[in-house]
């Protein structure tokens, strides 16, 4: 916080001081030490979050304070009857910090708010700090003349709490306050005598009644406050003209959205019928898939209409013409998947037309069928992930000046918690430019709670470590010679590297030059050459042979560190940043593949349990192993899409912001975008392996993460309505694997067994039990590889030793 | 689907061998006649899929190619069971994946179906100044193993074609003649794993 805000550093005026000009207040001092300052309003079980485990958060209250005003401007600033907001302090104080100013505390946050406070309660004076988290205790207060806006966020779908971040004109940073309705008094008294007077539960925006609307109010006595007309979640105090301006104006209608409209009313308008050929197949080539699923899913959803299609006016002639013509198939001899599901398209709607010219009249149970496999699910599912995706103020991409106002200007600590950091990356991901600074937390370089020195100091001795590492190999001759079995071992592992470190992501500026000489003349690759770039990949895959030891190099691996690298474009942040992403990745490398096992088991049960239907087909299909999804998990989707989509989707999926294991409801997101088709034209393995495989490059990652977000949530909620139904299952009575048994599929046989066997409860199953795999997607922990030798010094000097945050 | 089909036989193929010896790149040229320099390395399995005409035969081949690294060798060995016919694959300018080619057939051994046919495949034949396995040692290794032997080059379009036909035309053989006679042998010729009537039949 600047010098020249600092009011009064504590302010000491005794009661009778405070009194004086407000003599129609009858005042009740503050008995323990007769000098005070005002507790106008104050809310209870108001928490900050210093971490993402629970049990660190700090329950206090948030309080508007009035101060006294300095003698020199008592009468100046402020018009009799109001209150200058200089002397106005927005405070939040631990309960443990209150000693027996607590009752008093209690006693205002009970008052009745929705008249001017009648008595005056006094309590000891709050210091003013800048939310420097003064020796970890949080507390803060900042006069409101200082608060530049508030963020507010309402408790909402996947936002547990409701919360406030104070954003003061200083660009200080305030923790955030999370406000734990359910456990504060005045907000149940509140909404209770809501819905008892006006039968209303609502705020004034018709959301939810929260503690939060509580705080806005109080400030509206005093202040103004406008809420934002760009960011919803923004309310300015005492806005100047050009903030209204800045924030108030109505945002630019998504410039790219009416550029594709404005594209395509051009396009239809000089398309002649008689040259639509070409332009077609080069719509059809470009739109691939995602064309064809909107076939895929008119079919499913309008059945019954199907045929009306051909006729429908709307549908672009060439679209008409397409489907009329057989011979299309001829159109994509460059694309064989395309061809061969247009060839499926088309066989259906031949079908459908058949069926109609027989005035077949859909039977009873196809109707049932309908109801109840897609278009349900798939209704919800897509209004719930409509509801996530209108807040598009959380999904823009964290810039530089958000991810620095996060930090302390001259510590370089981190100010809001945790969470929130990673709210905003899960959501929004980062700018191009703040990956450099984000990646290195997310991936465990650095501790979350550390200081811009202790980063530093931190680095310099991981640098060191990584020469020292790479210095294990570099230095030693004969094993570069190739002697002996550890000679032969280095040299197999490097021909692998180098084979494939010359096989990764070559279409990326960086690693696509050959015009370095390569090093060694007996190297395969000596007659192409290289680049600096390939040979530093090659230094840091063989390089973190020497820090996991164990492990070896496996084709991915390149894949997983070429982003990282291309990046920081620094060899010892990128490798160290690479070995915190293989403390996850590890298990998906191990050479009994029981890591990669464990997870396609688990997106199996998590498929049965959330889709059944389709499970059902998938089994038909002898597809339940998933294996069309290894590629997907092995290396997360790096092949699924381009370049920049990479980087987006690992940042999110390294927040481990819902579950440590979000890349599976990715998958089950993907698997449920195309479910229409699945369930409609692939019957045997090879075909869905085909059709999955060739999705590459066609998956649209933003619905696919809001998709997938939505499936977390509906996870989320089967699994507690499950176990509310079960009684929560106690840690001690589950066996470790209790087999997924669900209504449906407890005819076969593997499924009534285990049922049986789960403590006689057979009879009374209904609905699904939760596995242990099904339960660890909930955590939010990584799952690493256990060690079974200690760390060896070299993990110590590197500081593993140091744990940092996670979850 | 049916009476969609517009093939006689399907025919599945294995491409195996180890990382980096081409097997994608044969496959690509085989399918598709294209090469692409820096290939990306090959992870999960995927299959591709050629029609061709054998003695007035439509025979469509479905031919999976697998990631080579031993590491995976336990997920791709699940295929070995749906093969009729295997190309195992080595690259002549590198020595060790020769060796391996011993590996690979005790694999097959193991794992694939009794009476599948095989391949000896040494690519990159056009590489010459890198050569160190020379044609002589895999026709050698080949006659030893009791199978039929090809250098091929994807890159320069040598022998690719011919020896995806010869392995095809030997499986044709074999089927025709189980299908025609031997009713005993029918049975462990397990010609498509999922839709078994696909195969063997015309239609």
């Amino acid at each position: 916080m600047p010098e020249e805000y600092t009011p009064p550093a504590s302010p000491t005026a005794s009661y009778y001081d405070l009194s004086d000009d407000d003599e129609d207040y009858s005042t009740i001092t503050h008995t323990s030490t007769g000098r005070g300052v005002k507790l106008l309003y104050t809310k209870s079980k108001v928490y900050v979050h210093p971490t993402p485990s629970a049990k660190d958060n700090i329950p206090g209250f948030i309080a508007l304070i009035q101060q006294k005003p300095p003698p020199s401007e008592n009468t100046s600033s402020a018009p009799a009857g109001t209150v200058d907001p200089a002397h106005l302090l927005l405070a939040w104080l631990p309960e443990s910090a209150l000693g027996s100013a607590y009752d008093t505390y209690v006693k205002v946050d009970l008052l009745d708010t929705s008249l001017p406070p009648k008595q005056t309660y006094l309590v000891p004076p709050v210091p003013i700090s800048a939310g420097n988290s003064s020796l970890g205790s949080y507390s803060f207060s900042v006069p409101v003349s200082q608060i530049y806006s508030l963020l507010v966020r309402p408790p909402s779908l996947g936002w547990w709490w409701g919360s406030i971040v104070i954003n003061s004109r200083g660009g200080d940073g305030f923790p955030a306050l999370f406000f734990h309705d359910s456990e504060c008094a005045s907000t149940i008294a509140q909404s209770k005598a809501r819905a008892r007077e006006n039968f209303d539960p609502f705020g004034e925006n018709g959301e939810m009644f929260w503690g939060g609307d509580e705080v806005l109010r109080w400030l509206k006595r005093f202040v103004k406050v406008e809420r934002s007309e760009v960011e919803k979640t923004v309310y300015l105090i005492n806005p100047s003209k050009d903030d209204l301006l800045s924030f108030g104006q109505k945002p630019v209608i998504d410039s790219i959205a009416a550029k594709k409209n404005a594209e395509a009313a051009g396009s239809s308008s000089n398309n002649g019928v008689a040259a639509v050929m070409d332009p077609f197949t080069k719509a059809i080539k470009s739109a691939r898939w995602t064309l064809l699923e909107r076939f895929a899913r008119v079919t499913q959803f309008s059945r019954q209409t199907a045929s009306n299609l051909l006729d429908n006016p709307n549908l672009p002639p060439q679209v008409r013409k397409l489907l009329r013509n057989p011979d299309v198939i001829n159109l994509q001899d460059d694309f064989d998947s395309a061809r061969l599901y247009l060839a499926r398209w088309a066989m259906g709607i031949a079908e459908q037309s058949e069926k109609e010219r027989a005035q077949i009249v859909w039977k009873r149970e196809d109707m049932m069928e309908m109801e109840d496999s897609a278009v349900g699910e798939f209704e919800i599912l897509d209004i719930e992930a409509g509801n996530l995706k209108t807040d598009t103020d959380r999904r823009r991409p964290v810039e530089m000046e958000e991810w620095e106002s996060w930090f302390n200007k001259s510590s370089g600590r981190l100010e809001i918690t945790v969470d929130e950091v990673k709210e905003r990356i899960f959501h929004g991901g980062c700018d191009q430019a703040v990956r450099k600074e984000a990646w290195p937390f997310l991936l465990e370089v650095y501790p979350w709670d550390s200081t811009k020195d202790e980063r530093s100091a931190l680095m310099n001795s991981r640098r060191d470590e990584y020469v020292r590492l790479k210095g294990k190999w570099w230095d030693d001759v004969s094993r570069r010679e190739g002697q002996g079995e550890a000679g032969e071992y280095w040299r197999d592992q490097r021909n692998r590297i180098e084979k494939d470190v010359h096989r990764t992501d070559r279409n990326i500026p960086i690693f696509a030059g050959e015009d370095t000489p390569h090093p060694d003349p007996d190297s395969q690759f000596s007659t192409i050459g290289t680049n600096v770039h390939l040979e530093q990949m090659k230094d840091m895959l063989l390089t973190y042979n020497e820090y996991n030891t164990t492990l070896g190099y496996v084709q991915g691996m390149s894949d997983l560190l070429a982003p990282i690298y291309a990046v920081f474009q620094d060899d010892a942040m990128a490798f160290w940043a690479f070995v915190g992403f293989m403390e996850r990745m590890e298990r998906n490398f191990l050479r009994d593949q029981t890591g990669m096992r464990a997870q396609l088991v688990a997106l199996d049960q998590l498929v049965m349990l959330m889709d059944p239907v389709l499970w059902k087909h998938l089994e038909k299909a002898e597809s339940t192993n998933f294996f069309f999804f290894f590629r997907m998990i092995l290396v997360w989707y790096k092949r699924e899409f381009e370049w920049n989509d990479v980087l987006r989707l690992w940042e999110s999926m390294w927040t481990n912001y819902l579950s440590g294991q979000f890349h599976l409801f990715i998958t089950l997101a993907v698997l449920e975008r195309h479910r229409a088709v699945i369930m409609d034209h692939l019957q045997h393995f090879d075909e869905v392996l085909k059709y999955i495989n060739e999705l590459s490059g066609t998956i649209e990652l933003n619905s696919t993460l809001i998709r997938a977000e939505a499936l977390f949530y509906k996870f989320q909620r089967t699994v507690e309505a499950s176990d509310r139904k079960h009684g929560f299952p106690s840690p001690g009575t589950a066996t470790p694997i209790v087999k997924l048994t669900h209504r449906r599929s407890t005819s076969s046989a593997s499924g009534s067994s285990a049922a049986a066997a789960n403590k006689g409860k057979a009879a009374a199953v209904d609905g699904p039990e939760i596995t242990e795999p099904l339960r660890s997607l909930l955590s939010r922990d990584i799952i690493r590889v256990e060690k079974k030798e200690p760390q060896d010094v070299t993990a110590e000097a590197a500081g593993k030793g140091k744990t940092p945050m996670r979850g | 689907m049916a009476g969609s089909r517009n093939y006689d036989f399907l025919i599945k193929l294995l491409l195996i061998g180890d990382s980096g010896v081409g097997k994608s790149c044969c496959l690509l040229r085989f399918s598709e006649d294209s090469f692409t320099p820096s290939f990306i390395t090959t992870i999960g399995i995927d299959f591709k899929i050629r029609t061709i005409d054998l003695d007035g035969k439509r025979i469509k081949l479905q031919i999976w190619d697998t990631a080579g690294q031993e590491r995976f060798r336990t997920i791709t060995t699940a295929y070995y069971r749906g093969a009729m016919g295997i190309l195992l694959v080595y690259d002549v300018t590198d020595e060790r994946s020769f060796n391996n080619i011993q590996t690979w057939f005790q694999n097959v051994e193991q794992h694939a179906t009794e009476g599948v046919n095989k391949i000896l495949i040494g690519n990159k034949c056009d590489w010459e100044e890198k050569r160190v396995v020379s044609t002589e040692r895999g026709q050698a290794l080949a006659n030893e193993l009791g199978i039929p032997f090809m250098e091929v080059s994807a890159k320069a379009n040598i022998n690719v074609e011919e020896a995806f036909l010869l392995l095809a035309r030997d499986i044709k053989k074999r089927i025709m003649d189980s299908s025609a006679g031997d009713k005993e042998r029918q049975g462990t010729v397990n010609v498509n794993e999922t839709n078994p009537t696909a195969a063997g039949k015309c239609c």
